[in-house]
Order: structure tokens, then sequence, then C-alpha cells
């Protein structure tokens, strides 16, 4: 492995979203915010409470999942996608960086930027809720899970798209009504059937209660299973991701 | 016995992309502390041949060896070894030149090192814009910069696609110096170009490269002597004589090798082994007489257009 390097590309890639922190880190809190003020104060009002929990501290998690993977996603796949379109991306190809080296780097960047922008999501929510946590341990194992298997995805799906339209089709198609569907304003128990049914097969919604149980301390379904959901996937885009760089996958004609 | 390995090594190299053969067959062993160029019209095959050494491009098939290392099978080894200075200009727009150097010895596995930065900085006269965005640097310095990308980790071999293109007068010059500094240091320097002068002034050796093949391998003085030509170019007062069927040289000159223009005032005449003496004496002897006499050296352009055939549009 080569450490330097792969310190260095971590160096840049975090360096790279905290030089625009307006668009990297403070857009997505104040987005988030009012999803909290509006869903927490509107809502919470006639939702008073859900599975026993009051339902502003209720959405605090989903918040923090949506900040999180919006973000992860979001700063690996433009890093990799404007390196792309730029040409810059032969400064890493040509380097001798293998693709532990790259993974790491990439993913670890934008796990950073991700908790970041989770961790800030909470501070201003805790604000209103109580800054109470039931399981720290599963917090930071979501928040890391969670941020690793969108940056994946952020980087395979950047690494596959040659066009900026490509490159928001997953993101606004696939993660952004899965992440809405997936229990962030609302338990999957609410629904009728089939519809809860529905929500079951919803990935995300297993991130959701994962994240919800470290927080507030209870869920609709097992930390464990979120684990092993969140963890399957996160290989599975690992997987992906390595077999692209380590290939050349649209990187090397 | 085994010398050491060659700088550069490409055996039988082949690419094709569906129905297009980019490269069909180029061996080519470059040594150590040559200045080598790599010379072909638009669309020869020479940036795909440096982007296979440097690990952008696979090849269909065939080798390639960067200091005995192989570019596939040992390719973390060889790219230590390498730096590129790609064709297409590229930037990073959220930093500075100086944070890009830096950057680029740690994917080197080098410790940051200020003082090698400055050192490429001002070599590459960037030290004014160190500390600028580089969004906010000129097409030439941009150019450099590239240039100090590729140079910053002290690579073995530092491969140069077109490196003065779109570079004023003064910094072309410049940057020959600096290449060939890097040279008496030890670096291997492959370059390809579009301006014949530059590979002229620079390699020690020269590939001509047409439609994916190599088509001329040799010192750029032995090229010069196999292909180029001494010649004079002359221009007559009035045109030569030839009456209504246009401007005709006296037999003498044809026999020469001589050739008129449209307008029969300039001739262009290859000098030969005969003596300048006795050609001087013949041509101050002509009527009408001789206005003026250019001499043209022998130019690597010269053996372009011989081994290309013209190579539309390929370098000047």
């Amino acid at each position: 492995m080569n450490a330097i390097g792969f310190r260095t590309l971590f160096i840049k890639e975090t360096r790279r979203f905290l030089r625009v922190p307006g668009q990297t880190l403070a857009q997505p809190v104040v987005t988030t915010a009012l999803y909290f003020l509006v869903f927490g104060y509107a809502l919470g009002g006639r939702v008073r409470e859900v599975d026993g929990v009051a339902y502003d501290r209720f959405i605090v998690p989903g918040l923090m999942l949506l900040g999180l993977s919006q973000n992860a996603f979001l700063n690996t796949s433009s890093s990799m996608f404007i390196a792309k379109l730029q040409g810059t991306i032969v400064d890493l190809l040509v380097a001798p960086l293998g693709v532990l080296d790259l993974l790491l780097a990439f993913i670890l960047a934008a796990v950073l930027r991700g908790m970041l922008v989770g961790g800030v999501v909470w501070v201003i929510s805790a604000l209103f809720t109580g800054f109470d946590v039931s399981h720290p341990i599963w917090v930071l194992l979501f928040g890391f899970l969670v941020g690793a298997t969108f940056g994946l995805v952020g980087l395979v799906v950047a690494i596959w798209s040659d066009k900026f339209e490509q490159l928001n089709i997953v993101p606004t198609f696939i993660i952004t009504p899965l992440t809405f569907l997936g229990g962030v304003f609302y338990s999957a128990e609410m629904l009728p059937p089939p519809w809860s049914y529905v929500s079951r097969v919803n990935p995300v919604l297993y991130m959701v209660e994962g994240l919800r149980y470290g927080v507030v301390g209870s869920a609709g379904s097992s930390p464990w299973l979120g684990l092993v959901v969140t963890g399957g996937i996160g290989v599975l885009s690992l997987a992906l991701a390595a077999w692209m760089l380590a290939t050349g996958y649209k990187l090397r004609s | 016995m085994n010398g050491p390995p060659a700088a550069v090594e490409t055996e039988d190299l082949h690419k094709r992309y569906d129905r297009l053969t980019a490269l069909g067959g180029v061996s080519l062993s470059i040594q150590s502390g040559e200045i080598f160029a790599l010379l072909g019209p638009n669309g020869a095959g020479k940036t795909t041949w440096i982007s296979i050494v440097c690990g952008l491009v696979r090849a269909t098939s065939g080798r390639a060896r960067v200091l005995g290392h192989d570019v596939v099978g040992d390719a973390i080894a060889a790219r230590k070894l390498v730096g590129l200075v790609p064709q297409e200009v590229n930037f990073d727009p959220f930093f500075t030149p100086r944070e890009v150097l830096a950057f680029q010895m740690g994917y080197y596995g080098q410790r940051p090192d200020a003082g090698r930065v400055d050192e490429v900085l001002r070599a590459l006269d960037l030290s004014a814009k160190a500390d600028t965005n580089t969004r906010a640097l000129s097409g030439g310095m941009k150019r450099r910069l590239l240039i100090g990308k590729a140079l910053v980790h002290r690579p073995r071999v530092v491969f140069l696609d077109e490196p003065t293109a779109g570079v004023d007068v003064a910094l072309r010059r410049d940057l020959w110096s600096y290449v060939r500094e890097l040279r008496e240091q030890g670096t291997t320097i492959v370059l390809t170009t579009h301006y014949l002068e530059e590979a002229e002034a620079l390699a020690d050796r020269v590939a001509v490269i047409d439609h994916g093949k190599l088509v001329g391998l040799d010192t750029t003085a032995a090229m010069l002597a196999r292909f180029g030509r001494k010649q004079i170019r002359l221009r007559f007062a009035a045109p030569v004589s030839g009456g209504a069927a246009g401007p005709v040289l006296p037999p003498w000159l044809v026999d020469l090798g001589a050739a008129v223009d449209a307008s029969g005032c300039v001739v262009t005449c290859p000098l030969g082994a005969g003596s300048p003496a006795a050609l001087l004496a013949r041509l101050a002897a002509m009527d009408p007489p001789v206005a003026d006499i250019d001499t043209e050296q022998p130019s690597l352009e010269q053996v372009f257009l011989a081994l290309t055939g013209g190579g539309a549009g390929g370098a000047r």
C-alpha cells in the first residue's frame, strides 16, 4: 500500500469539500434543518408520538441519514466526475496508487463529510429535542457504514457516467425516493398493507431504523438486521467499485 | 551478459479500437538518459503509445516495460518511475499550483517538500502565481503547471506529449534548456511534438510513427544525413527563360536536381557532393542574374515528409 499516496488523496478530497463549506456543509444543514422545522413542528403537532417516541425526536435519525447519505454520495460522485471531465483523473491513473489506496481515500473523505453534515444536523435538532443518545456506538457504526456505502455508490455512478444527466439519474430516481420512502418521516408500521410490506424491501429503511435505534433507543426492526443490510449493500458496492478501478472500466481505454 | 534494462521498451505493441488500429505492432527501446522524440502526423499513434506505457490505455497485445517493470504486471513499480505531461491541459479548480504540486509528490509516495515545490515553481516561472487558484492561470501557465506536476517527484522517465503547444517562444526555449538540464541529471525524456525544430534541437534519437507503424528510427544526426538535404534557394531578378511554355531551367541545373517555381524566379537546388565554388561561378554567369541566395540546412521536416509521404497536417 502507498500510505503517503493514500493520505495525500484523503487530505485532498477533504480539503476539496472544506474549501466550499457553504455548498458542502452549510447548504445541506440548512435544508435538513428546514425539514426538521417543517415536519417536526408542523406535523409534530398532529402526530405526537410514533412507537412511543415524540415525533420531533423520531424524525431526527432519518434527517441525519438524509444529510449523511446525500453528502457522502455527492463527495465521491462530484469529485470523480469532475476529475473525469477536467482530465485530472490522469493524475491518479498515472500515479502509483493502488485500488486500495484510491478506495480508502475516497471512502474516508466521503464518510467524513457525511458524518460532519449528519453530526451538525443532530446538534441543531438536539437543541430542540435534547442531546441524549441511547446507543452512541450504534450511531457511529451506522454513520460510518452508511457514509461508506453511499460514498461507494457515488464513486461507482461517477465512473459509470459519461454525462451530468447520467450522474443525476441515480440520486434523483433511486436514492432520494428510497430515502424519503425509507421511514425518515414515518414508521413503516404506520402504512397500510401492502405498502407496509413493500416498504420492507427498501434497504434504506433498515439504515434509518438502525440509526434510529442508536439515537432514540427503539426502532421497527433490529439494528443487527440493519447492520446486515447496510453491510451487504456496502460490500456489493465495494466489490463493484474495486472491480471498476482494478479493470480501469471507463477510466483506462 | 545482460546490461541495464532499457528506460522504456515496447515489444510488438498493438492497440485496436473496434475497426480502428491505433498501433500496429510498435517495438521500441529507449535507453536511460536519452532525449527521444516520437514524431508522426495527427492520429499516427504517438499518444496511444505513450498512454499504454503510462498505464492510461490497455494494449490489445504486446508488452511495455519501464526500467524493466512491466506496465501491466508490475504496474505500481513502473508508475513510480514515470512522469507524464498529457497532451490535453487539465487543472483542478479547487487548488493552487503549490498545493497541486505537493499533492503530486504525495501520490508518488514522497513526503511534502516545500523546498522541492518551490524549486519546480521557480524553474517553470510560476512562483508569482504559486498561491493563486489554478482557475485563474493563463493557458500557458496551466501547461507549465502540467510540466511541473510531471517533474516534481523526480521521475526517472518523463513523457512529454506535446509539452510546448500554446507556449510562447521565450518560454519554449526556457523549457528546452530545462529538459536538457534534466537529461544531464540522468532523466530519460520521451517527447512528442508538432514543432520539428523542437525535436531537432533536443532529441538524441528520433522515431517516426505513421498509421500506427514505426516507419523510421535513428539518431537525429543519422536521420538528417539520410533523408535531409542541404540546398540553396536562388531568386532571379527576372523569370528564367522558357517563353510561352513557362519557366525552363538550363539542362546543367536540371541535372543537379534543381526545380523552379511557377513564377520562374525562384529555383531550389540541392547541394550535392560537387564543389559549391564551381556552382556559384556558373550561377554568376547566368542571365537573368541571381538577385538573392538562401541556404537551407537539412531539417527534420524533410525527414518527416520523406517518411510519412506528407503526413497531412502533421507537423511544422
